[in-house]
């Protein structure tokens, strides 16, 4: 994968509108098609331009397995905005220099399938030369290679008549980095999508956990920085793959058919496309047949009235010796009364085959001559285009039953016979006399021969039923063997590619691999959000990998509610595709359609209205990765509504929202607990003061009711004679693991504990008894030691919610 | 027999405290023993009485609900209970009594928000919890209804304790046209002699009334007690120690409709919110006069149609088990067949003393009871 290659041809489009202009400039060009390279206005270029950058920096670190370290500055100068990328990347030489940052549209690597982010974005030379085009200024490079005593500087033009760049300066200079590129570029631009230029940076952050990133521009003090995620991993290297054969467009074929070295088809199916080996070439070879050649007709063998081959081509044959011509023809003969039905080309192999037995058996050589009369008869016969012969009727008779077994019984007998018939004249009246023909063009036979039924037989045949004849007849015709045409006679014809394409799109062929794709996984996802934003709940999930088109995809998602988020007004949505940020057109997305199309109030949060963006402090996060992830436009900005990219982005947020369900339901059951313990923390001690008061008896204690009634985990202790006895209560319905540590001012003795062992550690003259049992619901735990003399206690409980602890710790 | 009385209900008065007290006490212990403090009492619902074959009334069955403080409604609710113990124990030693409404307001006047009733049907609701679970009736904690019981009229002389000495009267002679009033506390009665040959319960005061100027209680040497729609604790308490007591067979003379049966029902079987103290208030001897569907149709009573909720009435009381015997199963099936209820009034279209002087010598003769 090379990063700093991805350049505007990725999918063809840049490329196919460039060369359609080749007369004119690349300024020109640029000029024209800006506001598809998000280059429209001076506030999207700056951010395309960071975008392109950052894109670009992180791919190169990646490729060399370098965490990510990126400046990026832009620098307000009144006339023009300056804006630097620095990365810590494997840095690049002079020769690389000019492919990566001058030339617009370089590089050829349209079928290549990877994610990668290039796909995303149309290169970082676009920026160079829009900066160029608006600044006049060079773009200046500085650049270190790994190990290199020395850094470059490059200043670098790019020459818009022939769009080759030049390099104008080219001087050793130091650098404080050990490795890594730094590209300045002034440009014409303004600070009004400064928020979605925000907005990237972080969300870069997010997506790319892996990654430092430092961000300053004219209105912060001092750059942001956005720490590496603890313990992130650069993303798996992924497999490049061969594109599938049902993810491929006409123009991206007729280009492989360019490109490819094989000469025939079937060598360039196996050899250019995944999952493609020589059965499935095979069998896209023979619908491609079907499509080029048309099918032939199998006529069933003539019945005994109807004809005799063996004497038909005994009377073809002159001169071969009385014997050798009758085996000839009964072979013949033998072999065609063998088969249900037959086609023209069958019979001839059949003749071929029986030629090539005499020959062996009679030693007369039976020629090309001899076997075409030979076979003309034969087929004049089961045709019936004899002498005393009706073909339109031998034909009609055979057709009939086909008709007959497609169309609904309750057709009578003379529509049927009609359609027959007239189905049989087309076969007659076609100039081919193999009975060769496409699908349309038996399609077109049969529109026919129903229409002409309809109109003088005053019945009706209707739509399916002209279709399940058309099945039918089709379904008994046979594949020619024709040889396909070869690799440039297809490149050459758009026709004939069309067809490939659709015999290609019409044969089963098992999914592609998805090892080419690398999410970020479930627990970076979530890592990612948990060091953006300070939320109090974080939820990933990752689906499986799954096919859209020829095209793998994998859907990611993840939701952080609560804590700093803001509460104002509807959830944040942030969209990704292959870890490159959506900043634009939230509305077209399908992203954000799924989200909208969700019902939240599922899922604990507020929707006015049942549909819509929820209302609430959260963020929802989507990553879609994919090998060609399908855009609304060329500036990719928005996600295309693709029902199963749809499907998987539902299913990703559907899984991580259960978890944020949960979690809001036990928020929820937790507050409710605190309000009654609250309320019960009032009622219950006037309850025992007035008891008391009534009963004339002493001030009750009620923390152990007070636990109970609250299902709480109560932990007591007793101490009676130098004996210390701590008891764990359970009165909640699951079991509770409480972390416990007693820290006692003597040394505690005799230590006996149920379930986990206590363990005792001194420290300063202070002990500290740890102890971690397990409570089972209902149950009590105790663990007991003894102590000489006074001392003092102080118990910390862990693991178990404040609200549902009652700590009666104090002897 | 006076003092015999006077006796009881002094030890029982005695006794109310204390066991208020106790049932204080019970709920100390659950708190000082580390329990969550609750108390049982029965459901009282249609579904949970049963009858007692021994004293021939419907009591309580073995459903229990528990008030327990393990939620903020029922600790709210114990709250209250442990604060009405402590009115009510005060009440007592200092000898003085209050009516269920007083008992409502008088919780405003608690310092503690959450121990005021929210409405009358809380305050009443726990006493009739602390009744039942302390098994002592409501009038020995001096607690009484804020509507009076009803009036007696008939050859009886008898002496009542009042605040203000004993009184003697007879229920004919000492009193005007509307009779003796029934005190809350009817035990503080004390039957001195009478004429009397049975006990007329009527449920209306047109048609007591009507009995009174029509001299029927002394024509008939009938006491005429007067009901007053769904009859008060102590209307049903004197009746019954007038049968107890005074060996009178008691009928009971209502509308012919659902409701009038009810009151029937309450007066013979004791009323579902009462019967814990069914033995002590219902008179499983007491007879229905009418009217009765049967009467609508064969004195071909004036009508009114039945509305859906008395539809709705009649096939509940079907299925309430104080109902379930063949006559009541007969008399409400016709009533539902003949679609139509009549009142005790009705009679009237045939004459002021039709009742008197026909319908009543009819029916009593019909039960035996003349």
């Amino acid at each position: 994968m090379s990063g700093r290659q991805s350049t505007l041809g990725e999918e063809g489009i840049a490329e196919e509108l460039a060369e359609s202009q080749r007369s004119i400039s690349i300024a020109e060009f640029f000029e024209k098609n800006k506001h598809m390279l998000g280059f429209d206005s001076g506030a999207r270029a700056l951010v395309t331009a960071v975008k392109e950058g950052v894109d670009n920096s992180l791919d190169a670190c990646e490729e060399a397995d370098i965490m990510p370290d990126i400046y990026v500055e832009v620098e307000d100068l009144g006339d023009y905005f300056r804006l630097v990328i620095e990365d810590n990347g494997p840095g690049i030489t002079k020769e690389q220099l000019p492919k990566v940052f001058g030339k617009l549209l370089y590089g050829s690597r349209f079928h290549k399938r990877e994610q990668n982010r290039g796909q995303q974005g149309i290169g970082i030379s676009a920026a160079v030369l829009y900066s160029q085009l608006t600044s006049g200024k060079p773009a200046k490079i500085t650049s270190r290679t790994k190990g290199s005593e020395t850094a470059h500087y490059f200043e670098l033009i790019i020459d818009t008549d022939d769009n080759e760049p030049e390099i104008s300066v080219d001087e050793t200079t130091t650098w404080d980095r050990p490795h890594g590129t730094r590209i300045e570029i002034e440009m014409e631009a303004n600070l009004r999508a400064r928020q979605q230029l925000h907005d990237y940076i972080k969300h870069t952050a997010v997506v790319n956990p892996h990654a430092r990133i430092e961000f300053l521009e004219p209105n912060i003090e001092g750059p942001l920085k956005f720490e590496r995620a603890d313990g992130a991993q650069l993303p798996a290297e992924t497999e490049e793959i061969r594109p599938h054969p049902h993810g491929v467009e006409l123009g991206t074929l007729l280009k492989m058919l360019e490109a490819t070295d094989s000469y025939s088809i079937s060598g360039f199916l196996q050899g250019e496309f995944t999952r493609v080996g020589a059965t499935t070439a095979e069998k896209v070879l023979n619908n491609f047949r079907d499509r080029h050649f048309g099918r032939e007709m199998a006529w069933q063998p003539p019945k005994a009235h109807e004809g005799d081959i063996e004497v038909a081509v005994r009377a073809a044959v002159a001169n071969k010796g009385k014997d050798a011509t009758k085996s000839f023809a009964r072979a013949v003969a033998e072999a065609v009364a063998d088969r249900e039905r037959i086609a023209n080309h069958e019979l001839r192999s059949i003749v071929d085959a029986a030629a090539e037995d005499a020959a062996d058996g009679f030693g007369t050589t039976f020629g090309s001559t001899v076997r075409e009369k030979a076979t003309t008869a034969a087929w004049a016969e089961i045709t019936g285009d004899t002498d005393d012969g009706e073909p339109r009727e031998t034909l009609a008779s055979d057709l009939y039953g086909l008709v007959d077994d497609a169309t609904s019984s309750r057709k009578d007998d003379a529509t049927l016979k009609g359609l027959a018939d007239r189905i049989a004249s087309k076969f007659v009246d076609s100039e081919d006399e193999r009975h060769r023909c496409t699908r349309d063009e038996l399609d077109d036979y049969v529109q026919r021969a129903a229409e002409s039924t309809e109109e003088y037989d005053d019945a009706t045949v209707g739509e399916t039923a002209r279709e399940n004849v058309c099945e039918a007849i089709w379904s008994v015709m046979v594949t020619v063997p024709d040889e396909p045409p070869n690799v440039s006679t297809v490149a050459n014809g758009r026709d004939t590619a069309s067809e490939l394409l659709e015999a290609m799109r019409e044969t089963d062929i098992i999914s592609p691999p998805t090892d080419c794709l690398a999410p970020i996984t479930e627990r970076l996802v979530e890592e990612g959000l948990r060091k953006e934003f300070d939320a109090d709940f974080y939820a990933a999930a990752t689906r499986d990998a799954a096919v859209s088109g020829g095209d793998p995809f994998i859907v990611e998602a993840g939701i952080a509610y609560g804590g700093e988020l803001d509460d104002g007004g509807t959830v944040d949505v942030m969209r990704f595709a292959n870890r490159v940020p959506l900043v634009y057109q939230r509305g077209a997305c399908a992203t954000t359609d799924v989200v909208k199309t969700i019902n939240w109030r599922n899922y604990g949060l507020d929707q006015p209205g049942g549909s819509g963006l929820p209302n609430g402090p959260a963020v929802v996060m989507v990553h879609v990765a994919s090998t060609n992830v399908p855009f609304t436009s060329e500036s990719k900005d928005a996600i295309a509504n693709v029902p199963a990219i749809e499907d998987e982005i539902e299913l990703a947020i559907r899984e991580a929202a259960r978890e944020l369900k949960s979690f809001l339901n036990k928020r929820r059951s937790m507050r409710q607990r605190r309000e009654k313990q609250d309320k019960l923390g009032t009622i219950l001690p006037e309850m025992a003061t007035k008891l008391a008061a009534v009963t004339g008896r002493k001030a009750l204690d009620i923390d152990d009711s007070l636990a109970r009634i609250m299902n709480n985990v109560l932990v007591e202790r007793e101490v009676e004679d130098g004996t210390v006895r701590l008891v764990v209560e359970n009165n909640d319905s699951t079991n509770a693991e409480p972390e416990i540590t007693d820290i006692v001012t003597v040394e505690p003795a005799a230590v006996e504990a149920d379930g986990d062992d206590a363990r005792v550690v001194e420290m300063d003259g202070e002990w500290f008894l740890k102890w971690s049992p397990t409570v089972a619901s209902g149950d009590e735990a105790v663990l007991n030691y003894k102590i000489d003399g006074e001392a003092e206690f102080d118990i910390s409980v862990d693991g178990i919610e404040s609200a549902k602890l009652t700590v009666d710790g104090e002897p | 027999m006076s003092t015999e009385t006077n006796e009881t209900a002094n030890a029982t008065e005695g006794n109310a405290r204390e066991r208020l007290l106790d049932l204080a006490a019970q709920f100390y212990d659950q708190f000082e023993r580390g329990d969550v403090p609750h108390m049982d009492v029965p459901t009282r619902t249609k579904t949970n009485i049963e009858y007692d074959p021994e004293q021939k009334v419907w009591v309580y069955g073995d459903r229990k609900s528990t008030r327990s403080a393990n939620s903020v409604r029922g600790a709210q609710k114990l709250l209250k209970v442990i604060y009405s113990i402590d009115f009510l124990a005060n009440q007592l030693e200092e000898d003085r009594s209050s009516t269920l409404r007083e008992l409502y307001y008088l919780s405003e006047s608690w310092d503690l928000d959450e121990a005021q009733f929210n409405s009358q049907d809380e305050s009443n609701q726990i006493i009739e919890d602390l009744e039942i679970v302390s098994d002592v009736r409501r009038e020995e904690f001096h607690m009484r209804p804020e509507e009076s019981g009803a009036k007696v009229m008939g050859p009886l002389r008898l002496r009542e304790q009042t605040n203000r000495g004993d009184r003697e009267i007879h229920c004919q002679h000492d009193v005007g046209q509307g009779g003796y009033q029934i005190p809350n506390d009817p035990d503080t009665i004390e039957f001195l002699d009478n004429d009397a040959e049975f006990v007329l319960c009527v449920e209306t005061g047109g048609m007591r009334d009507r009995l009174v100027e029509n001299g029927f209680d002394d024509e008939y040497n009938a006491l005429v007690v007067h009901l007053g729609g769904q009859p008060a604790r102590a209307t049903r308490r004197l009746t019954k120690r007038l049968h107890d007591e005074l060996g009178l067979p008691v009928t009971v003379f209502t509308d012919g409709d659902p409701w009038s049966y009810r009151i029937y029902g309450s007066v013979a079987y004791g009323s579902i919110k009462s019967a814990h103290l069914s033995k002590y208030l219902a008179t499983p001897e007491a007879q229905f006069i009418g009217v009765q569907p049967e009467d609508i149709v064969e004195y071909d009573l004036p009508t009114d149609p039945l509305a859906d909720s008395d539809i709705n009435a009649l096939e509940s009381e079907l299925e309430d088990p104080r109902f379930q015997t063949d006559y009541w199963e007969e008399q409400i099936e016709l009533q539902l067949d003949i679609d139509k209820k009549s009142e005790q009034q009705a009679l009237a279209s045939y004459g002021l003393d039709f009742v008197t002087d026909t319908y009543l010598p009819e029916r009593l003769d019909e039960m035996g009871v003349l």
